[in-house]
């Protein structure tokens, strides 16, 4: 479903920002020429921006601050529409009610600021655990469902392969450096421990509780034993080298790690690997961080109803299903899960629907227009007791106490 | 300098030196060359090997996969070209200004002539970041296109560097020769021209050198300014943006690939430059 | 002859403010704004890329990131009022957490020493931003030292006659013509904490550690790691100077003195470091300015694990958008490296006059 738009008198060029990146941007250009097909009178235009979002939204903030007209649809990454809301349209504005339904609710909610939709949901991504098929086999192991679990297994595998004379070989390896990565790792680990996320809906912080002591220390008993002491400079790739190097056993990362390891050229673990669920604590559920980006139009721009046409297009059933196909890009529209068409192309969209229908978001709406710091905070505390700089219990004491500074909130119990 | 066609122990010291030296000097760079030659199953080996090796066989298997990807984006050509662009420009006029700058202060009697410096040097005492926000929005507000903007805007670093160096070599220059061209006639500026200038060639050329990769290398401004001109892009910016077939992936061999071919044209250029000119002009000029 | 006397005075004088027009004119134009903007910012809460409206806070932004105590930290007594001990013996303390001021803004310890037998916490309100000025000083000092003598060795070199002459001044430049963001991405693979790196790789083979080192990730290794590649990076750059310095040196003060009978060593002393001590000088002022300066690796190579004046400088406005607390802390780094700049002057005397 996409509107037609009445043709002006001068051709309109529209300004897409964000990820130009091989197939995504091949399928961002494709959809563009479809649009452009249906719509003359309208350019598109895709500008490629850096890949890290660090960089990315640095170049954006340039645009915001300078009220800069030249850029009108920006792909934005899941956690930034509460911290930048101020500089996009409500898409409610722009007939957004007629077509939101069909996406996710968790992430129509996230995009929700104060009643505003302010981007459309483009396509989704949720943390995963990725295992050795093979090696579970060799071992006569079963896929971990708790984190003791996941130790014993992985400490198994480590020790047997080392012994093998594999002496790079590592048991789990997961992005522990100082940056937005470890949040999504570190909010898995609290959540599926109910020990909380951070700041909980309602606006009360959660992060300081003895579940949460617990967890924390588990994490930081991995560094040196089943995780390489350098994993607390990992980000996604230096774990991916790893695991499709063929040196690890399990590995946390997002479903792009798939595609990339079963290229039997590319990869030492084609064909020998699956993705499952996340472990939890014995009295958890999983928990998977929300990932994902979405759509916005900038208020400075010059043509907000063409635009807001064009990124509502972009995110449509037609281009989310082209890319769920040809690049493995997970959609946000949920009947997109049970077509067979998606389904066959890749597999474990629909074995792990239930992760992307419920993955965990990162507080980032609650705690606008902070979120940012509120995640630096606290990738800051969990870095200090993975490293063994700080306890648990005195970076959570501090970490509570920054919180409490920056947003206001007041403490409360986490709710599972 | 030293002379060791006597004395063997010393030779075999100097050439130890040398050698380790070259060593440290080139191993990264051997190692970029290897590395550009992996695709990302050999790169992603344990232990690093030496050359290219199949992840398998273990035979010797370079991929040239990454020179064909690099260079079939028109990306990094382009950013080549702006590079160069922007570099000449920033060379020229950094010299230029500079040597002005730094005959007054060298040689010129006038009042304020230390805070003159002082200012100038302060220039560069601010990190890059800091002043991006506040550039950015003049050169917005101005309206000034990407490359302008690079240029004038490399010039807060290679300025003050430039005109300190010209400077200090200016001050040593003997006074007699200004003094006697003075004599015969010549004004100041002549003198300037004519005498002075070359007698500073080496000073010249390194700093014009120096001034050279510093805007060669130069990424945050670029990659500000020429956000929305993809057309203007220098080359870091344009490695920068090196993506991989799919988001989050980072091609490490394309991107040392780029490296290499960035790094062997700037050598050979300024080999010949740097011996045109000085061969050229200390030939005759040093001071006898 | 008084009258041409001021006249060729006037006359110089007019034409050294032509001559430095230009240079004026352009960093008029590049500087004065960004700079005037960041001195006045850094006195206001302002957000970056925000249409929140700033207020003006005075001094309180340099309050917060430079605030510091010194506070003893007690040991744990128990309940009849004996010190308690580990099981090695050794004093158990309480937690900083509970001696730590928090008015007017909460400190938390930088460091901890013990200063006859009683034991203090030395507390900012900005710890990260005071391990970033040490961080930085301390690489400043380091790799500042260690590329003057190695670029005076390698300028030595290459100004002496042999035969590899010319190829030495090629391999001099390569390592300065790699761009700087490339080649620290480049020395982040080679030191990469498993055997992927090259560093871990050969040290493993030749047994000299049992353990891959993670060479970003532990804090012993951290700065050392930043040092060498600093010093892989930007050697060529003293090398160069000193060099230009080396070949404006005539060769018959040389010949002169070797016929004097003055060995090699004496004829560095006497003739070559005082000749080129200008040119020295230069670089070594502009060499430290520069690492006082260091963002690009620091970047790359930490981002948020360790930070270097700039890069905590950078992380603030792009992550926090504190604009008002970013330009406070371009400041105070201006203020550091003009305190550097300035002992450098006066000890190397490098003055106009």
């Amino acid at each position: 479903m996409f509107f037609t738009v009445s043709v002006a008198a001068e051709d309109v060029t529209i300004t897409v920002a964000g990820g130009a990146v091989g197939q995504e941007l091949e399928m961002t250009e494709r959809a563009a020429e479809m649009y452009m097909e249906e719509n003359p009178g309208v350019i598109i235009e895709v500008l490629d921006t850096p890949d890290l979002a660090q960089d990315r939204l640095g170049l954006y903030l340039q645009f915001f601050e300078a009220e800069s007209s030249e850029v009108d649809v920006y792909q934005i990454d899941v956690i930034w529409p509460g911290d930048l809301a101020e500089h996009f349209v409500d898409l409610y504005d722009y007939g957004a009610e007629d077509i939101v339904d069909m996406h996710f609710q968790e992430i129509v909610d996230n995009n929700t600021v104060d009643g505003e939709l302010i981007a459309i949901p483009w396509f989704t991504d949720a943390g995963l655990l990725y295992y050795r098929t093979d090696l579970l086999e060799k071992y006569d192991l079963d896929v971990p469902e708790t984190w003791t679990e996941l130790e014993e297994t992985a400490q198994i595998i480590q020790d047997g392969e080392r012994e093998e004379g594999n002496e790079d070989f590592v048991g789990f390896v997961w992005q522990g450096d100082a940056y937005e990565g470890l949040t999504t790792n570190a909010l898995e680990w609290f959540a599926s421990s109910n020990a909380g996320t951070i700041i909980s809906d309602d606006g009360y912080i959660t992060v300081n509780n003895e579940r949460a002591v617990e967890v924390l220390e588990m994490a930081a008993g991995w560094v040196g034993t089943i995780s390489p002491t350098g994993v607390t400079g990992m980000a996604e790739e230096d774990a991916r080298a790893i695991f499709q190097g063929g040196n690890a056993a399990f590995m946390r990362n997002w479903p792009y790690a798939y595609a990339l390891g079963q290229d039997p050229e590319e990869s030492a673990i084609a064909g020998n690997f699956d993705v499952t669920t996340l472990p939890a604590a014995e009295d958890g559920e999983p928990a998977h961080t929300l990932g994902g980006w979405n759509l916005a139009v900038s208020q400075y721009s010059e043509n907000p109803e063409i635009a807001a046409d064009v990124a509502m297009y972009l995110a449509g059933f037609e281009s989310q299903k082209m890319r769920a196909i040809e690049a493995t890009m997970n959609p946000t529209i949920e009947e997109l899960y049970e077509d067979e068409e998606v389904l066959e192309a890749v597999p474990f969209f629909g074995e792990l629907y239930d992760v992307f229908v419920n993955a965990v978001a990162r507080p980032s709406t609650v705690s606008a227009p902070n979120y940012n710091q509120v995640s630096e905070y606290y990738f800051q505390a969990v870095h200090s007791v993975l490293t063994g700089q700080d306890d648990a219990l005195t970076a959570l004491e501090f970490l509570e106490l920054d919180l409490q500074d920056l947003t206001g909130f007041e403490i409360g119990e986490p709710q599972n | 300098m030293i002379d060791f066609k006597n004395n063997p122990l010393k030779t075999s010291l100097f050439i130890l030196v040398i050698a380790l030296i070259v060593v440290y000097l080139l191993f990264p760079f051997y190692w970029a060359v290897n590395s550009s030659l992996k695709n990302e199953a050999q790169l992603q080996m344990t232990p690093a090997t030496m050359v290219p090796r199949n992840p398998v066989t273990f035979e010797i298997q370079p991929t040239f996969r990454n020179y064909q990807a690099i260079f079939l984006s028109g990306q990094f050509v382009r950013g080549l070209r702006n590079s160069v662009i922007v570099a000449v420009a920033v060379v020229t006029l950094s010299l230029v200004v500079g040597s002005f700058a730094a005959f007054a202060l060298g040689k010129l009697r006038f009042k304020g002539k230390n805070p003159s410096l002082y200012i100038i040097l302060a220039m560069t005492m601010f990190p890059q970041v800091t002043v991006l926000a506040g550039l950015y929005a003049v050169i917005t507000r101005l309206g000034l296109r990407a490359i302008p903007s690079m240029i004038l805007s490399y010039m807060i670093f290679t300025l003050p560097f430039t005109t300190w160096v010209l400077t200090s070599f200016f001050k040593d220059l003997p006074i007699e020769i200004m003094q006697s061209a003075q004599v015969d006639g010549a004004s100041p500026f002549q003198t300037f021209y004519m005498i002075l200038l070359p007698l500073t060639a080496p000073a010249l050329v390194t700093t014009g050198l120096l001034a050279f990769i510093q805007s060669w290398n130069e990424y945050i401004f670029a990659l500000t300014f020429t956000s929305i001109e993809p057309a203007a892009r220098t080359v870091p910016v344009a490695i920068s943006l090196f993506s991989g077939e799919i988001a989050r992936q980072e091609p490490f061999g394309e991107i040392m690939a780029a490296a290499v071919v960035v790094t062997i044209p700037i050598v050979v250029l300024v080999i010949i430059f740097q011996r045109k000119i000085v061969a050229g002009l200390t030939a005759g000029a040093v001071k006898g | 002859m008084a009258n041409n006397s001021n006249d060729l005075a006037h006359q110089e004088a007019r034409l050294a403010y032509k001559l430095l027009a230009p240079a004026a004119i352009i960093l008029l134009l590049v500087a004065l704004y960004p700079l005037g903007q960041v001195f006045y910012t850094s006195m206001t809460d302002r957000v970056f890329a925000s249409g929140q409206e700033p207020n003006f806070v005075g001094f309180d932004n340099y309050r917060q990131l430079l605030s510091m105590r010194i506070v003893e930290l007690p040991p744990q007594v128990d309940d009849d009022g004996n010190i308690i001990r580990d099981d090695d013996g050794n004093i158990v303390y309480e937690r900083p957490i509970q001696v730590l001021p928090r008015e007017p803004r909460r400190f938390r310890d930088v460091w901890q020493i013990n200063l006859f037998g009683t034991r203090y916490l030395i507390a900012a309100s900005n710890p990260a931003f005071i391990s970033a000025i040490t961080n930085t000083l301390i690489f400043t000092i380091i790799s500042v030292f260690l590329e003057t003598i190695l670029g005076l060795m390698i300028a030595l070199v290459v100004n002496s006659n042999f035969k590899g002459r010319g190829a030495m001044r090629a391999i001099m430049l390569v390592p300065w013509a790699v761009i700087t963001v490339v080649s620290a991405r480049m020395w982040e693979w080679m030191l990469a904490s498993s055997r992927v790196g090259i560093f871990n790789t050969l040290l493993r083979r030749f047994d000299l550690i049992d353990e891959s080192i993670a060479f970003l990730q532990t804090s012993t290794w951290q700065l050392p790691s930043m040092i060498a590649v600093d010093v892989w990076k930007t050697t060529p750059f003293m090398a160069l100077l000193i060099l230009a310095g080396l070949q404006l040196i005539p060769n018959e003060l040389y010949e002169a003195s070797r016929v004097d009978g003055a060995s090699k060593i004496r004829q560095f002393f006497s003739i070559t470091l005082p000749l080129i001590k200008p040119s020295l000088a230069v670089a070594l002022i502009f060499r430290t300015l520069d690492a006082l300066r260091v963002f690009d690796i620091f970047q790359v190579l930490l981002a948020q694990s360790r930070y270097s004046m700039a890069s905590y400088n950078y992380f603030q406005l792009i992550n926090n958008r504190a604009m008002g607390m970013s330009s406070a802390i371009g400041v105070v780094i201006f203020i550091i490296i003009f305190v550097f700049a300035l002992m450098y002057i006066k000890a190397l005397g490098v003055d106009a006059e």
